[in-house]
C-alpha cells in the first residue's frame, strides 16, 4: 500500500491527495473502469473482455509474458490504441470519439514510455514545457518554474539545458517523467519504463516512480520489476493471451496465486 | 582499481604505417598489385598530358578578356557597383555563419574571402573603384562575425583571445545577430535588398532598372538554383503535407501534382514556360522569361522537395507522435512543433543535394534564350573569330566554376550536419 512504503514523509502531498490517501482504498472512487473491453489487430485479438476498475491513489502493476496484450490494454486508457468494444470511462469521462472528451482525457493520463520518446530537438527545459505551454497555455515563464521544480523533484535540475542525447537513459527516462507529469495528471502510465535501460540505471527510475507513487499518483504500471511491484503495488494484474488473468494484492499474487498461469509465469521469472 | 592492466599488445607491423596501408589496401595480392601498377601509369599518364596542355599549349585570354560576361552576363557596367555591394552582403552573412556554426562555415568564409582577395588583386583590367569593394569583403565577414555573438557551448575564438576581457563587453553590446530570430531577419534582409539592388527600382537615382534579359552568366546560375531552392522549401512542405493529410482530395491533388512535375524533365517543363503557358495569358500580359524561368525551376524543384520532406517526417520514430499525442498536443501541433522540424533536420543533405543537380540543371534555360554561364560560353567561342578555337578553355573553366560551387555546397552540407549531429540526437 502507498501509505505504508515509508517513503511519504519525505515528498510534499497535496491537501486534498492527502485527505484521499488517508481513506482506505475501497472507500475511495474509481478513476479508470474499464468493462468488457477487447482490440483486435485485424484478426488477432490483442485485448479480449478485459474488465478493471482503479482507485484513486491506488498502483496497479500489469504482468505477463510478451504479447500477452498489457502494452496495448494501458494504451487504450489514453487512446493511443482504439478500443473496439467494452466500455473504458477516465475519471468520469467517458471515452468516445468526441474530441473533447478525448482532450479532456490526455490532460487526465500522463505516459511514460519504454524508449522514453523525448523530442531530440528540443533541450529538457523545451521537453517539459512545450505541452503545458501549448495545450494548457501556461504562459512560458511559469511552465519553465513548473518544470524546474519537476526536474528537481526526479533529481537531475542541472540538466535542463541540455539536449536528451547528452543525456543518460535513467536520466532521460527521468525527463520523460516530468515531461509527463508537467501536465499535472491524475493518472500515470508506464509502458515498461525500465526495459530498455542499463541495468545501474533501473534504480533511480524506480526510485523516481516509488516517490510518484508515494505522493498518491494514481498509476499503472506494466513492468517486469517484481521488487519493485512487491513493495510499491497495491494491486497486480497478470495478463496472459490478451486475457486480465488474475487481479489481486502483491501478496495473494506472490504468495498464494489462485490461478495456474499465474504461478507457472512467476515461477519462470523469480 | 590498484591493479594496473597489462600494455595493450601491439599490432602486427604490416598492417601498420604507410608500409602497411600499401599493403592492405594497393597490393593485397598479386591481381590487385598490378591492378595498382597500371592505373597508375595510366592516371600519371593523363595528369602528365592534361597539365602540359593546361599550362603550356592552352590560351587562357579568353577567360580573363569574357570573365565579365561569364560573371555576370550583359549586365550594364555602370551597375556593377551594385553587383559588389550584393557581395558585401553576403560577406556580413558569411560572417555571421562563420561565428554561428564555426566548424560548417569557417573554411567556406575563407574560401570567399580568398576568392575576392584573387580577383581583386588579379593583374587585369578592372575599375580601381571595383577592386576597392571586392577587397572590402574581407573586412566585411569580419564584421558579421562581430555583430554576431559567441555560441554559448564554443571557446572564445583567437579574436578574442587576443582582445582579452577587456574588448569583450564592447563585442557583446555591437553583437545584434543574437537570436535566431535576428538572423532570419537578417537573412531576410540581405535577400530583399540583393534583389533591390540586381534589379533596381524605376525613379530611383543610381538603381536605374535593369532589363531583366540582361542578367546571364554565373549569376543568373546561382540566382536562379538560389530561389528556386528557398521558394520551393515552403511549397514543397506544403505538397508534402498534402500528401500526407488525411483528406482526401487534398491528398489526391498533391500526389498529381508530386508525379506529374517529377515525371517530366526540365527542359520540357521550361519550353511549356515559355511557349505554350502563353497562349493562356491574356494578350497584354508579358512575363518576362526570366521571371518563368524562375517560376518553373521553383516548381520543378518543389515536387522534388515535396518527396524528400516527406520521407524526412517518414523516418522520424513514430514514439514521437504517441508522446506528443500522449501530452494532449493536436495533430497540427504534432506536425509542427515535433514532426517537421526533426525531419527537415533529417533532409539537411538531401536538400544541398538537390541545391547542387537544381543549380546545375539551371544550365538548361539556354533553351529559352537566356545567356547562362554554359550558353555565355559557347556563344563567346562561337560568335567570336578570335576565340574560335578556345572551346576546350572556355568549357574547362566553365566545368570547374561549378564544380567549385557544387565542392563548397557539399563540403559545408556535412560540416553542417556534423553541427546539427544529424543521426545522434
Amino acid at each position: 500500500m502507498a501509505e505504508t512504503n515509508g517513503v511519504q514523509a519525505a515528498v510534499d502531498i497535496p491537501a486534498d491527495k492527502a485527505e484521499i490517501l488517508a481513506r482506505p482504498l475501497e472507500e475511495r472512487d474509481d478513476i479508470v473502469v474499464c468493462e468488457n473491453v477487447h482490440k483486435w489487430f485485424g484478426d488477432f485479438c490483442a485485448v479480449r473482455d478485459v474488465s478493471m476498475r482503479v482507485k484513486r491513489g491506488e498502483v496497479v502493476v500489469i504482468f505477463g509474458p510478451s504479447g500477452s496484450g498489457k502494452s496495448t490494454f494501458i494504451r487504450m486508457i489514453n487512446r493511443l490504441e482504439e478500443h473496439q468494444q467494452g466500455r473504458i470511462v477516465i475519471d468520469g469521462i467517458e471515452m468516445t470519439n468526441d474530441v473533447r472528451n478525448l482532450d479532456a482525457i490526455r490532460r487526465e493520463v500522463g505516459m511514460v514510455f519504454q524508449q522514453f520518446n523525448l523530442f531530440p530537438h528540443i533541450t529538457v527545459l523545451g521537453n517539459i514545457t512545450l505541452a503545458p505551454q501549448r495545450v494548457r497555455h501556461l504562459p512560458r515563464s511559469e511552465a519553465e518554474a513548473l518544470a524546474m521544480r519537476l526536474l528537481e523533484r526526479v533529481g537531475i535540475p542541472e540538466q535542463a539545458q541540455k539536449y536528451p542525447a547528452e543525456l543518460s537513459g535513467g536520466q532521460q527516462q527521468r525527463v520523460a517523467i516530468a515531461r509527463a507529469l508537467a501536465m499535472q495528471p491524475q493518472i500515470m502510465l508506464f509502458d515498461e519504463p525500465t526495459s530498455a535501460l542499463d541495468p545501474e540505471m533501473i534504480k533511480e527510475v524506480l526510485d523516481a516512480m516509488r516517490e510518484l507513487a508515494a505522493t498518491g499518483m494514481t498509476m499503472l504500471c506494466v513492468t517486469h520489476e517484481m521488487g519493485f511491484a512487491r513493495e510499491v503495488a497495491d494491486r497486480m494484474a497478470f495478463f496472459d493471451e490478451g486475457a486480465l488473468v488474475e487481479l489481486g494484492p502483491p501478496d495473494q499474487i506472490f504468495n498464494n496465486p489462485q490461478e495456474d498461469r499465474t504461478k507457472l509465469f512467476l515461477d519462470q521469472i523469480l | 582499481m590498484t591493479a594496473r592492466a597489462a600494455p595493450a599488445p601491439l599490432p602486427p607491423a604490416t598492417t601498420v604505417g604507410l608500409l602497411g596501408w600499401l599493403r592492405q589496401n594497393l597490393f593485397s595480392s598479386r591481381g590487385n598489385g598490378a591492378v595498382t601498377v597500371v592505373l597508375a601509369v595510366v592516371l600519371v599518364w593523363f595528369v602528365f598530358n592534361l597539365g602540359s596542355w593546361v599550362f603550356v599549349e592552352a590560351d587562357w585570354t579568353v577567360i580573363i578578356s569574357r570573365a565579365p560576361l561569364y560573371i555576370v552576363g550583359l549586365y550594364p557596367y555602370e551597375g556593377y557597383w551594385r553587383l559588389c555591394i550584393c557581395l558585401l552582403l553576403i560577406s556580413v552573412l558569411l560572417g555571421m555563419a562563420w561565428r554561428a556554426w564555426p566548424n560548417a562555415a569557417r573554411r567556406f568564409a575563407f574560401g570567399f574571402g580568398a576568392v575576392m582577395l584573387f580577383v581583386g588583386v588579379f593583374p587585369h583590367e578592372m575599375a580601381p573603384d571595383h577592386r576597392a569593394l571586392l577587397l572590402l569583403n574581407l573586412p566585411l565577414i569580419g564584421l558579421g562575425y562581430l555583430l554576431t555573438p559567441r555560441p554559448a557551448d564554443a571557446s572564445p575564438g583567437r579574436l578574442e583571445a587576443m582582445a582579452g576581457s577587456a574588448l569583450s563587453p564592447a563585442l557583446e553590446r555591437v553583437a545584434i545577430f543574437s537570436t535566431p530570430r535576428r538572423k532570419v531577419i537578417a537573412v531576410f534582409v540581405a535577400l530583399v535588398l540583393t534583389m533591390i539592388l540586381i534589379l533596381g527600382i524605376a525613379g530611383v537615382p543610381g538603381l536605374d532598372p535593369v532589363n531583366p534579359q540582361d542578367l546571364g552568366g554565373l549569376m543568373i546560375n546561382l540566382l536562379l538554383a538560389f530561389f528556386g531552392i528557398v521558394c520551393s522549401l515552403p511549397i514543397g512542405i506544403g505538397l508534402a503535407l498534402g500528401r500526407r493529410s488525411s483528406l482526401p482530395i487534398l491528398k489526391v491533388a498533391c500526389v498529381i501534382f508530386i508525379e506529374v512535375i517529377r515525371g517530366v524533365p526540365l527542359i520540357t517543363l521550361l519550353f511549356m514556360s515559355r511557349h505554350i503557358l502563353p497562349l493562356t495569358f491574356p494578350e497584354d500580359l508579358n512575363i518576362d522569361r526570366v521571371y518563368l524561368a524562375g517560376i518553373t525551376i521553383t516548381i520543378f524543384s518543389s515536387a522534388y522537395m515535396a518527396e524528400n520532406v516527406r520521407g524526412g517526417m517518414a523516418a522520424v520514430h513514430p514514439g514521437q507522435a504517441e508522446a506528443a499525442r500522449a501530452l494532449g498536443l493536436r495533430d497540427w501541433q504534432n506536425t509542427l512543433l515535433i514532426t517537421l522540424p526533426q525531419g527537415l533536420r533529417n533532409i539537411i543533405p538531401a536538400i544541398v543535394g538537390q541545391f547542387i543537380s537544381l543549380f546545375k540543371d539551371t544550365s538548361l534555360v539556354y533553351f529559352i534564350g537566356m545567356l547562362d554561364l554554359v550558353e555565355m560560353g559557347r556563344v563567346s567561342v562561337q560568335g567570336n573569330q578570335e576565340f574560335i578555337d578556345n572551346g576546350r578553355e572556355v568549357y574547362l573553366f566553365i566545368a570547374l566554376v561549378f564544380w567549385v560551387f557544387c565542392f563548397s555546397m557539399s563540403f559545408i552540407s556535412r560540416r553542417i550536419e556534423g553541427a546539427l549531429g544529424v543521426g545522434r540526437r
